[in-house]
Formats: C-alpha cells, structure tokens, sequence
C-alpha cells in the first residue's frame, strides 16, 4: 500500500496557472520535500491531496482510497482520520487549549472517545509541550509548531501534509522544526509530504520532489 | 469535546457580540411575556372583583359605567338611590341576597363604601372565596370600619386605629375632600387580600355613612334657617332618628337563588328583565360588563402585543446580522474545522447551535427579567390606579414564548450558517493579511 498514488493530475485555472502531476507516490512512512518555484502550484497540489480542491483529471488516492471520487462528508471523514495538515501559520483553533485543539481533531475521526484525552495528552507531552490546558494564543511560536504537529498526527493519518512549516522561522529554528516534524511522523509511522521554498531544508530529506520534473519522479 | 463545547467556546470567544444579541432577545421575550401576563392578570384580577354577585344596581349612567364605579371605585356614583326604592327592589323578586351600598366618602383617597353587614357574609369578594378576617372582626355599630389588605397597608391601619372619613372620593393628599373631623370612625377589622379592588377600600355601615351626612345636612339647614346664630355644632343624629330621605345609597349587590355549588341560574334572566322594567335604575351583570370592557380594550391589547411581536422580530434580525457579521471573522475557524474532518451539514450545525443557544440563553433572560418588570409594574399599577393584580406568568405562556425565541433565533442562524456551509476551505485557511 502506498501512502500516496497519484497518476495523470491536472489542473488549470483562469489567468494560466497549470499543474500537471503524471505520476507521483510516496511509500508508506516515506518522507519527501516539494520544491517549486513560488507560486509553482505546491500548496496547490497538497490542497488536492487533502481533498480541499478537485483536479480537472487524474486520480489521488491515500491509502489506495482515491480520495479525489469521495464526495461530501465521506471525503470530509476520510481527510479527519487519514490525512493530518501542518501550515505555515499552524491554523490553531483560537479560544481553545492546546490539548483541546487534538482533542476537537480527534471529535471528527474514528478515535474511540475514550482515548482522546489520554492520546492527546502523550502526543502534547511527547513533542515537548509541558502545560496542554495552555490557551494557544498565549504560546510561543515554538509551541503553537509543536502542538500543530501533535494535531496533525492525532488521528493516526497515514499522511501528513506540510505546507510551508517552517517560512515563519529563522534558519536555526527551522532546522530544529522540521527535524521534529519528521521525527513526529516517523515516530508514528506517518508519510510526510512537506513543502518548502527554503533551500537548507533539502539537506533533510532523503528524497526531493520538483514539481518541474514529476514526470522524473517515481 | 463535543460539538456543544465548541459552539460554546464560539460563542464565548465572541463575548462582546453575544451578550448584546442575548440581550435584545432577552428584552424582547420579556416585553412580550410582561405584556401577555399583565394582560391576563389584569383581566383576572377584574373578573375576582365581580366576585359572587349576579347583578348590580346604581343610577349610573350606563351598566359599564355602574360596574367600574360600584365595584371597581373607579368614581362615586353620581345618583343616589332612596331607602323606599331599595325595599322595593327588594321585595320584587325571591332573590337569595341583596346588599345595598354607598359610596362617595375616602380616606386620604381611598374609597370608603357604606355597607350592610351581609357584605361580609354573603357577598363574595372572589368567587368560591369568602371574606377572611387577618385581626379583628366585621362592624357591629355605628362609626366602625373594616379596612381591605391594600389600604390597610398603605395607610398603617391596624385594629384600633381612628380615620378621619372625608366627603368625596378626593386624592392621597387629601385634595378637595371635606373632611367629617367630628366623627372619627374606628377600626374594629383587617381584612385579608383578595387580589381584587376591594383591598384597597374601606368599609363602614350604612349608619355611619347616613348619621355624619345627616348631621352635616341638618347643620346647613339650621344655619340657613337661623344665619343669625352662630353655634349649630353640637346637633347629633342617631341611626333611629334619620330621615327617610337621609338614607341614601348608591349601589345595590343582588345574587339570584342557584342550586348548591353552581353559580349561574336560569333564574337571572327572568330577575334582570324585571328590574328593568319596573325600575328607573340601571342593571349591570357585572361579569358581563367585564367581558365588554375587555373587548372594548382588545384593540389596543392587540396592538401591543404586535409591537411586542415586532420588537421580537427586530431582535431575531440583529441575532442574524451579528451572526452574518461574525462569519467574516470566524471564516477560518471553519475552514480549520472542515481541514480536521468536520462536514459541511455539521458545520451548517455548529452555527444554527450557536442560534438556538442566544435564543435560549434570551429567553432564561427574558423570563427573569419579566419577573422583574412584573412586579414593579404591577405594584406601579396598584399604586396608580389601584389595581391589584397578580404579574405571574403561567407555565404555557412561557414555554410558548421560550418556543417562538428559540424558533426566531434558529430561523435567524440560516443564512449564518449557509455562508458558513459555503465557506471555500483554501480561502478560508490563507495567512490574514
């Protein structure tokens, strides 16, 4: 089973955008960066992938569910338990703590109710955060990252999706962010498709996907 | 976490903008439910007073007129009505009781009826509800007086106490009332409240009445007889010395014979049509008049109730723009909740949640504040005009009303809720600014 298939998607917009994918996957657990040039259709395409956004053609499918034939709240459902999403302004639910925004993500999923709390509680504690009743509105850059990771992997999901997760962060903190992302999602056996337009961090991942040469991935 | 703590949290995270929503709901069911309750209970507390009697007699004007005065001391009766006529009404029918009455004297303006004995005994202030007594007892004698709950409250009355009865219905200070300093008249009796007009009057015997007016009349007449002569103080009048002509009423409370425990007979018709044919007076049945006025004011009643309805309305509008409004704001919060899994028809859910959570949250608000304006209004009532009513409001009202806010709250979370079902997820997660 793959973590992510996709084959003949295409995409196109009033005004000329294009993005045209033929072929891409990633196995389960695999790690990759999305390179492109600003405004080269990553974000674009990790919307397909999460099913935010329907293609013209083509097919996606996360784990071997071709989320791009799902329609309404079955796609809705299968986004909540299989894929997690981490931004770059980390999308927190304002208002809420930190263990209640795993908690409201875990409200969507096929997580038994009784584990939520406990789930969520190890994920907070796991990656650092020391005080999860913490409003995330008065956390610290560094923590709100840290609780977005832990959210995007309390379901499970075989896939995280990354867009851009370290563009607020100096070079430093960047390296340290994304060294934890991934280690989060290896950890839990997650796939990471993470997007970047930062140069240092191709350093980190063993495989790196420019969207100008999908046809060369594999 | 359940979908009910995130509306929760929605709603306080907008503190600012649901309090002033809650409160235009709030203070528009509890218009509508004050306005619905006084209307009850002001038609309540006129039926109380009508009490057991089946018809009333007065030389009034007209029967509505005779009611609002003879039992509701709304103003004397302008024409009396002598001794003899009353013993012929008396003796015209087999009635099973009849009190006859006289108004036209207060006490720092409340009214002071004149009456028989049989008032307390037979005569019924509420239906089924017989005068009760909280200290002392009914008058035995001439210049002693019962006082109703309200006036003895309002004026410090206590068994004991002596009134100074004025001449005229006059006001609370006294204004354009002459007062009988002569006769100082003694409370023997308190009665308990009954809810209706009653309990603001004062009760005296007819004796009472007839002895201080006769003196005053014959006064008047010995000083016109005798403008020379300057002491005519000291005249005196015994019940057993007054004049046939001195014994005037105004008013006269009569009850037909009706089987035991029933209230109306077939009777009232046949004795109603015979006092108007052989009596120059005018017959009432009181409860009927009641019903009249009550028709007569349904208009305006209904015109308050539609702008009680309206304001309702207006409050459901603004529920709806402030909801609409907050949607700009809470764009993302929906676009996160779509990202985690939640659908459309969920969120469509969450916000006509947050709808019906102000519309409830008003209505809680509403009921208490209603409560509050009841009972000023209704002592604001008693105070002006001196009718007492009950401001509570009945279980059905409330529920209906609690219904109608609730439904008018919902009704205004729709479209709220359908920008936030349409809200585009990507745009709805792009970095602000």
């Amino acid at each position: 089973m793959n973590a992510l298939s996709i084959t003949g998607l295409e995409l196109a917009r009033p005004g000329g955008f294009r993005l045209s994918v033929p072929s891409l996957s990633l196995a389960q657990g695999e790690q990759a960066l999305l390179v492109a040039p600003s405004g080269g259709g990553k974000s674009t395409l990790l919307h397909l992938v999460a099913g935010l956004e329907d293609p013209d053609a083509g097919s996606i499918a996360v784990a071997d569910m071709p989320i791009s034939s799902l329609r309404g709240a079955a796609r809705d459902a299968f986004r909540g338990a299989s894929i997690g999403m981490v931004f770059q302004t980390f999308n927190l639910l304002h208002g809420f703590s930190a263990i209640e925004n795993l908690m409201v993500a875990m409200m969507f999923s096929s997580v038994p109710a009784a584990t939520h709390e406990s789930r969520a509680r190890a994920l907070l504690g796991e990656l650092g955060i020391e005080r999860p009743e913490q409003a995330v509105e008065t956390m610290s850059v560094g923590q709100q990252q840290r609780v977005a990771v832990a959210r995007a992997l309390a379901c499970r999901p075989t896939l995280v999706l990354a867009d851009e997760p370290t563009a607020s962060l100096d070079p430093a903190n960047a390296a340290t962010a994304i060294g934890l992302l991934q280690r989060a999602c290896r950890d839990h056996g997650a796939a990471l498709l993470c997007t970047s337009h930062d140069p240092t961090l191709r350093a980190h991942f063993s495989r790196v996907i420019d969207l100008g040469t999908t046809e060369a991935a594999r | 976490m359940t979908d009910f703590t995130i509306v929760l949290r929605s709603l306080s995270l907008r503190r600012f903008s649901t309090t002033v929503t809650v409160t235009m709901v709030a203070v528009s069911v509890a218009l509508l439910l004050v306005l619905l309750a006084m209307r009850d209970a002001g038609r309540a507390a006129f039926r109380r007073g009508t009490g057991n009697a089946h018809l009333l007699v007065s030389a009034d004007t007209s029967p509505l007129v005779a009611v609002l005065n003879g039992m509701f001391y709304a103003n004397a009766p302008s024409q009396p009505i002598d001794w003899a006529a009353y013993m012929k009404i008396r003796e015209a029918f087999p009635w099973s009781w009849t009190i006859p009455t006289q108004l036209g004297d207060s006490f720092r303006g409340s009214p002071v009826m004149a009456t028989s004995k049989e008032f307390f005994t037979n005569f019924e202030p509420v239906l089924g509800q017989p005068w009760t007594f909280v200290a002392g007892k009914g008058f035995e004698a001439p210049y002693e007086a019962v006082v109703g709950a309200e006036a003895a409250r309002l004026h410090g009355l206590k068994v004991g106490s002596e009134l100074v009865l004025a001449h005229g219905v006059g006001t609370a200070s006294g204004e354009a009332a002459h007062e009988h300093e002569d006769h100082p008249v003694e409370v023997v009796g308190i009665l308990a409240p009954t809810g209706s007009a009653h309990d603001r009057a004062i009760f005296t015997s007819l004796e009472t009445g007839w002895c201080v007016h006769a003196e005053e009349s014959r006064l008047k007449e010995a000083a016109a007889a005798n403008p020379g002569e300057d002491d005519h103080g000291h005249l005196h009048v015994d019940p057993e010395d007054l004049r046939d002509s001195e014994k005037l009423i105004t008013g006269i409370l009569l009850r037909v014979p009706t089987r035991p425990g029933e209230q109306v007979s077939s009777a009232l018709p046949v004795a109603f049509d015979l006092l108007r044919r052989q009596f120059p007076f005018t017959v009432a049945q009181p409860a009927q008049q009641v019903g009249r006025l009550f028709e007569i004011v349904s208009g305006v009643d209904t015109l308050f109730i539609a702008m009680a309805v309206a304001v309702m309305v207006a409050g459901a509008l603004s529920l709806m723009l402030a909801l609409y409004n907050s949607m700009d704001l809470r764009r993302r919060q929906v676009a996160i909740l779509r990202v985690l899994g939640a659908s459309q028809g969920r969120v469509f859910g969450l916000v006509l949640a947050e709808s019906a959570i102000i519309g409830l949250l008003g209505s809680g608000l509403g009921i208490a504040l209603a409560a509050v304006f009841g009972t000023v209004a209704s002592a604001e009532l008693q105070r002006r005009v001196g009718l007492v009513i009950d401001p509570t409001m009945d279980l059905r009202t409330i529920v209906l009303c609690t219904a109608a806010a609730t439904f008018l709250a919902c009704a205004a979370g729709i479209v709220p809720a359908l920008r936030a079902y349409r809200t585009a997820v990507v745009q709805g997660l792009r970095p602000l600014g």
